[in-house]
């Protein structure tokens, strides 16, 4: 259990990282086809059409920030009931909430877009404390010994 | 012990939405949802009722207008008779029009809806609510009176998302004249913004002076705004003429998804539209930028009465988003009224009524919201009544924060769809529907039919 506590928050790091890749290739391949003479507007955005290769990193962005993401955090927290992790469940609950909040800011970015700069900001949250709970589960299981000192600490 | 209930507190909740969500295989628009009577008297139980395929126009009567249409799918398009946009539908004020739709090869299905014509709704071409989806080698034939002049389209209401952007629609337009110059303006799949199909401009001849009367039909799934440099006039709005419309300069014409717009420019006059191809007017009119204001429609042309009578019900239409499940599906869904699908209201009507309702948006983007087999009057825009030319509207453009009041009369039996014109939106659940007493559908959403 702890092993997995420790895989699923390293995962969610991952996760940010791969959402950052994403988003940042969307963007550069945008600017590309506008320099080719693709037009952005209303129409071109509600499309779902693939325009450029690189807005499969919107979708990868959408689909993984939506779903996959979400999943894992919760995976982690329900892991870190049974992993008896020191402040495993704490760090689990906020890593939860950051995604959830991640989640909530990409959408009000349309509608406000400096949320957008803060689910930037939030993503390096989001890495962080991804990391930090990694780091409380150990990297092997205990031996029965140290397992109770570990437990009650 | 602990960790199992806590983990039980988390997914039992989670499991149970998820259940909850899941629609059947098949089911009808009038069960979906609960009821909401808007103040006035409930409908009996549901299911008994006039069935919509009786709401015709008079059988016998010799069409004015008789077309064939073959919708097939050839090289990524949809198409009819070969072509997209189809051919366009041209009637005389009063004619009768009468089009055979034939589907050649479309695998799941086609229908046609007649966006702004209020049609019977026996005719309003929605899969699953007033007919069965054509399938490949069966037909159906549409019959209309094209009783109220002005740009309409139709399209699709079969699979509406792909078969639209993919190119199964066409012009509808009523007692035009021949120097009016209709213009589609669609993105098709493939990244290709076009006006009547072709990625290039559309040049329009006429000697330097003449006015020239644009029929502007948006059929994406956004908004689009128009404009041109000189002075230029709105003449009529989703078909309806403006009373009295004033030159426009230095401003441009918000047409939303679905919406028609009637525009008449002298040439020579360039109107761009969006980041589409241009409709060219003569020559010689240089390219301008877009301006930034608007033409606001509520104080656009000149009051004039109209008198609708006292409301008998009013509804609200408040459009939000959160998290949850659509169909077993997780994401950030569209609500109505809180709710979301299938647990939308059902606007229940009596033929006759006068209907107030409070369309509002609060879910971060913007919605073209479309009522079938009606035309709504605005009233007023968050709180600020309007002025100008009475604004006739089924295509209207809700803003994220905006709040509309409009009123319109049950003239029209049926059950109509009342949904976002963003046909991804519709796909994802905003779509309620507008329910006449007495009357039943004997057709089911689900199985061939997915009408979006």
């Amino acid at each position: 259990m702890r092993k997995t506590y420790r895989i699923l928050a390293y995962v969610v790091a991952a996760e940010v990282v791969v959402q950052a890749i994403a988003i940042a290739w969307f963007v550069a391949g945008l600017g590309n086809w506008v320099t080719g003479g693709g037009v952005l507007d209303n129409a071109a955005i509600e499309s779902d059409d693939m325009a450029f290769p690189e807005l499969y990193g919107l979708i990868v962005h959408g689909i993984n920030g939506s779903i996959v993401v979400p999943v894992i955090a919760l995976a982690l927290l329900i892991v870190a009931f049974f992993a008896k992790i020191p402040g495993g469940i704490k760090w689990a609950v906020i890593v939860l909430v950051l995604t959830v909040l991640q989640g909530q800011l990409g959408y009000l970015g349309h509608d406000y877009p400096a949320a957008g700069g803060v689910h930037g900001l939030n993503a390096l949250a989001l890495f962080t404390v991804a990391l930090v709970a990694a780091r409380r589960a150990p990297a092997r299981e205990p031996r029965p010994a140290e397992a109770a000192t570990v437990g009650n600490g | 012990m602990a960790a199992g209930v806590a983990t039980a507190a988390i997914v039992g909740p989670i499991g149970y939405l998820w259940q909850d969500s899941l629609l059947p295989d098949t089911y009808s628009a009038m069960t979906m949802g609960y009821a909401d009577t808007g103040g006035g008297p409930s409908h009996r139980e549901h299911g008994g009722g006039r069935p919509v395929s009786e709401l015709t126009v008079a059988a016998g009567r010799r069409a004015d207008v008789s077309m064939t249409m073959v919708a097939r799918f050839e090289g990524g398009r949809y198409t009819i008779n070969g072509t997209t946009p189809g051919p366009p539908v041209l009637a005389a004020r009063g004619d009768l029009v009468e089009v055979k739709l034939v589907n050649d090869n479309v695998p799941a299905g086609v229908t046609l809806h007649w966006h702004g014509v209020d049609v019977p709704n026996a005719m309003d071409g929605v899969a699953g609510v007033t007919q069965d989806a054509v399938m490949p080698g069966e037909s159906f034939v549409y019959r209309f009176r094209a009783d109220r002049t002005g740009t309409y389209w139709y399209h699709s209401h079969q699979i509406s998302h792909e078969q639209v952007i993919k190119g199964l629609f066409g012009a509808v337009v009523i007692g035009g004249a021949r120097t009016d110059t209709t213009a589609l303006v669609h993105l098709y799949s493939g990244g290709k913004h076009t006006v009547n199909g072709v990625a290039a401009d559309l040049p329009v001849a006429a000697a330097a002076g003449a006015k020239v009367r644009l029929r502007i039909v948006n059929t994406d799934s956004g908004p689009m705004d128009a404009w041109t440099g000189g002075p230029y006039r709105l003449l009529a709005v989703d078909g309806t003429d403006v009373h009295d419309p004033a030159p426009i300069t230095g401003r441009s014409v918000r047409i939303t998804a679905g919406g028609r717009a009637d525009l008449e420019v002298t040439a020579p006059a360039r109107v761009q539209l969006g980041g589409s191809p241009s409709i060219v007017v003569g020559t010689g009119a240089p390219a301008v930028g877009r301006p930034s204001a608007v033409v606001d429609l509520l104080a656009y042309g000149k009051a004039s009465p109209v008198a609708l009578g006292p409301v008998t019900r009013t509804f609200r239409y408040d459009i939000g988003r959160r998290l949850g499940f659509v169909d077993g599906r997780p994401g950030n869904w569209w609500t109505v009224n809180g709710h979301m699908l299938p647990d939308l209201p059902m606007f229940e009507v009596s033929a006759g009524d006068v209907v107030r309702m409070r369309i509002s948006n609060d879910s971060g983007e913007v919605h073209p919201m479309h009522l079938h087999g009606h035309h709504m009057l605005v009233l007023a825009r968050d709180g600020v009544a309007a002025t100008g030319s009475p604004w006739w509207v089924d295509s209207l453009n809700v803003a994220d924060h905006e709040t509309y009041e409009v009123e319109f009369v049950a003239d029209n039996p049926g059950i109509w769809s009342d949904h976002c014109h963003n046909l991804k939106h519709a796909k994802e659940g905003l779509v309620v529907h507008l329910m006449y007493d007495g009357i039943a559908t004997p057709y089911v959403i689900g199985g061939r039919n997915a009408p979006e």
